[in-house]
């Protein structure tokens, strides 16, 4: 069944309103992704980098503190010692509370454990005993766990950078992603406006100048315009009626 | 020339498309893949732009001659544009050339990839690569053919375009009975293939895959390492036969297997291609042999792949053979230039044409030596006319001509020699792998955009055969 220029013309919009609403949903979808993933990155990843990188430096105040205390500088040693293991579990906390990736939680209960063996070596007294001084205690006890504690600190730290770049890479593709179907949608929306222009002219412009061709062209007693029209749609029963009305004339005439 | 009658058909390839794309979308969602939203807004184009013209354009039956060029061309044109999108959008290795780079090769079976990487794609974009060398393998426009309602004209010129004169030669039926052996034989052999890679220990996934790469003629692997991955002598044996199959006439398979008189034991064309085929993989392997590269048994499995896989334009490899001697690269070389059977799915110059070239050339002798003679060609006992002569001797001479110049293109961009004679070859001839930087387990990916792009372009001459590009441009004159 011939479709109706209206039909045809509700059909065409309808498609090219259909490819736009698409292109517009998946670019919403994706921009949508994009700004979850920022906010993963910065609440799953940069908060533990940052909180590592706080442990790591509070830990190398308390190696300062041991340090101080082994001198014989018990005050400043004690304070140094106190001001950062508040700071540190201060950052531990955070990085305890924001385990996102595969392995971190036994590396935080790994930090956990190491940093309680660590912190007895320097609660216990210092001055006035027989560690004050002695550098050989310090390089087998204080430095050994420092060091240790160190290394998982840093695996910490490692494991959310990783995961930080796989991340950012993943977020320049969905940034891809989300650019890609609007640039496609305007080329195809242009294409679709020179179809569609073309249709109209095809169907409907060229068949009505036919149509005034015809109709200016009546030569007296030939009350016929000939159809050039194949489709069966407006245009088409707009010949028919003109045809009727110079029929209707013409036997009008022919009376008269 | 009436645009809404080419228009409506185009829409037709989209929808065609539509339908492929469509299982790759199912892929992407069973699997969650990254690849979902670029398949899923794929597949709307197509049909927006499919339907759209069906809703203006009423029956048409006939199509002139330049309707049907402009319809075969444009819709190859179309449809590596559609096929291209997927790769844009889903972005990784992809830029604009690169993607329009793989959607060129799937399409006309070249089977020459950009990729560095091609186990990072998600498996529903693995699947839409296969699947461009599926829909391309027979072409597009037969498959549209197939389902193009009422319009029994426009299919008899559509299939006189899209097929050349050597490739009916063997179909002794109407014309949409030729489109249905085609078919038949097409899907048939596919089928088979996919059953007997499974049984040989692939998973579905990649029987699929590679027999859809396979029957195509295309090369397109689901692995980095192509078919060596599988470190399986019955996979590659399995391939190889079909590999052959499909660089035989389907025609001329259809008649084997329904037992008529033009069939493959009958046809001296496939005689001579086999025959000539075995000899490429005895010279290989023997030069192998000779310089000790490897084994006996271990030569002959890899020349004889290499040669069928190259021989046949599929473009699979199971070893670099980049490494190997020179006179083995140069009868490789003679391979990737000769291509494989007229009305099989290989692209490139055809045997068929080098047969009757030589015929060609030893009747020009006979008339040197007696210029009041009568001498006739014959192919498969019948006479060739002089007008298929001439227009094979021409078609010879412009594909020289086109390598020569896409070679000689490639140069001024400081590519070396070895590089821009065999990837120019390599995809005129619809077969994928070169020598050089772009050897059978290499990639193209390390050329300038500008010579990917011309590579491109020489994959669709290649396709098209030349002739129909130039009577679309020259249509109007």
């Amino acid at each position: 069944m011939a479709l109706k220029l209206k039909t045809k013309l509700l059909a065409g919009f309808m498609l090219l309103v259909s490819l736009l609403i698409v292109a517009g949903s998946v670019s919403i979808l994706e921009f949508m992704k994009l700004s979850t993933s920022f906010t993963t990155i910065l609440e799953n990843n940069y908060k533990s980098i940052e909180a590592s990188k706080t442990m790591l430096e509070a830990l190398e105040r308390e190696d300062s503190g041991i340090l101080l205390l082994l001198l014989g500088e018990w005050e400043e040693g004690r304070k140094i010692l106190h001001e950062s293991d508040k700071v540190f579990m201060e950052a531990f906390t955070v990085a305890k509370k924001n385990i996102t990736e595969a392995n971190e939680d036994e590396l935080i209960a790994d930090i956990q454990r190491k940093y309680l063996h660590y912190k007895e070596k320097w609660a216990r007294p210092i001055v006035d005993t027989f560690k004050e001084g002695n550098i050989d205690w310090y390089q087998s006890n204080a430095h050994q766990e420092f060091i240790q504690l160190k290394t998982s600190i840093n695996q910490l730290m490692s494991i959310n950078q990783e995961s930080l770049y796989e991340k950012a890479t993943l977020l320049k593709d969905n940034g891809h992603r989300a650019v890609m179907p609007s640039i496609i949608s305007i080329i195809g929306a242009i294409l679709f406006s020179l179809l569609l222009n073309f249709y109209l002219n095809q169907q409907f412009i060229f068949p009505l100048k036919k149509l005034i061709k015809a109709v200016k062209s009546l030569n007296q007693g030939d009350f016929q315009v000939q159809s050039s029209n194949k489709n069966k749609d407006e245009i088409f029963q707009l010949e028919l009626e003109i045809n009727q009305m110079l029929k209707r004339i013409a036997r009008k005439n022919d009376s008269r | 020339m009436r645009l809404e009658v080419i228009f409506k058909i185009l829409g037709v390839v989209l929808l065609f498309n539509a339908a492929f794309l469509f299982i790759a979308l199912v892929i992407a969602y069973s699997n969650q893949e990254s690849s979902l939203i670029p398949l899923l807004f794929t597949t709307l184009t197509c049909i927006i732009f499919g339907l759209f013209p069906m809703v203006f354009s009423g029956k048409h039956e006939a199509l002139s001659f330049a309707e049907g060029i402009t319809v075969v061309v444009s819709g190859w044109v179309i449809t590596c544009v559609i096929g291209m999108l997927p790769y844009l959008m889903w972005g990784g290795e992809f830029n604009l050339i690169d993607a329009w780079f793989e959607s060129v090769s799937g399409y006309t079976t070249t089977g020459s990839t950009i990729l560095n990487d091609i186990e990072a794609l998600p498996k529903s974009l693995l699947f839409w690569r296969s699947a461009t060398h599926w829909i391309g393998g027979v072409g597009i426009i037969i498959f549209v053919l197939l389902i193009l309602p009422h319009a029994r004209n426009a299919r008899i010129t559509l299939l006189n375009t899209e097929m050349s004169e050597l490739s009916k030669s063997n179909f002794h039926y109407k014309a949409r009975t030729t489109i249905q052996i085609l078919i038949v034989v097409y899907v048939g052999l596919t089928l088979v293939e996919t059953l007997l890679l499974r049984l040989a220990g692939m998973n579905w996934f990649d029987a699929i895959n590679h027999a859809f790469a396979t029957i195509a003629t295309g090369g397109f692997s689901t692995k980095n390492s192509s078919i060596a991955y599988f470190e399986n002598v019955w996979i590659e044996v399995i391939i190889m036969v079909f590999m052959l199959l499909s660089g035989i006439h389907f025609g001329l398979i259809f008649g084997t297997i329904t037992g008529s008189r033009y069939n493959i034991f009958r046809s001296k064309v496939v005689r001579s291609y086999v025959v000539i085929m075995f000899l490429g993989i005895m010279l290989v392997a023997l030069k192998l042999v000779i310089n000790d590269f490897y084994s006996w048994s271990e030569s002959l499995r890899f020349a004889s792949f290499q040669v069928i896989s190259v021989g046949t334009t599929t473009g699979f490899a199971t070893i670099d053979t980049a490494i190997w001697p020179v006179f083995t690269q140069m009868v490789i070389i003679y391979f990737t230039i000769q291509c494989a059977m007229a009305g099989s799915t290989s692209g490139g110059l055809k045997f068929d044409r080098v047969y009757l070239f030589i015929k060609s050339v030893k009747k020009q002798i006979q008339l040197i030596k007696h210029p009041a003679g009568v001498f006739a060609i014959k192919m498969e006992n019948k006479t060739i006319s002089d007008s298929l002569e001439r227009q094979t001797m021409l078609f010879v001479v412009l594909y020289v001509f086109t390598f020569f110049i896409t070679t000689l293109l490639l140069t001024t961009m400081d590519i070396d020699l070895t590089t821009a004679f065999s990837a120019s070859i390599a995809t005129l001839g619809n077969v994928g792998p070169g020598f050089g930087n772009v050897s059978s387990l290499g990639n193209f990916d390390g050329l300038p955009n500008l010579a990917k792009f011309i590579l491109s372009l020489n994959m669709l001459l290649g396709r098209l055969e030349i002739y129909s590009v130039i009577a679309l441009f020259t249509i109007r004159k």
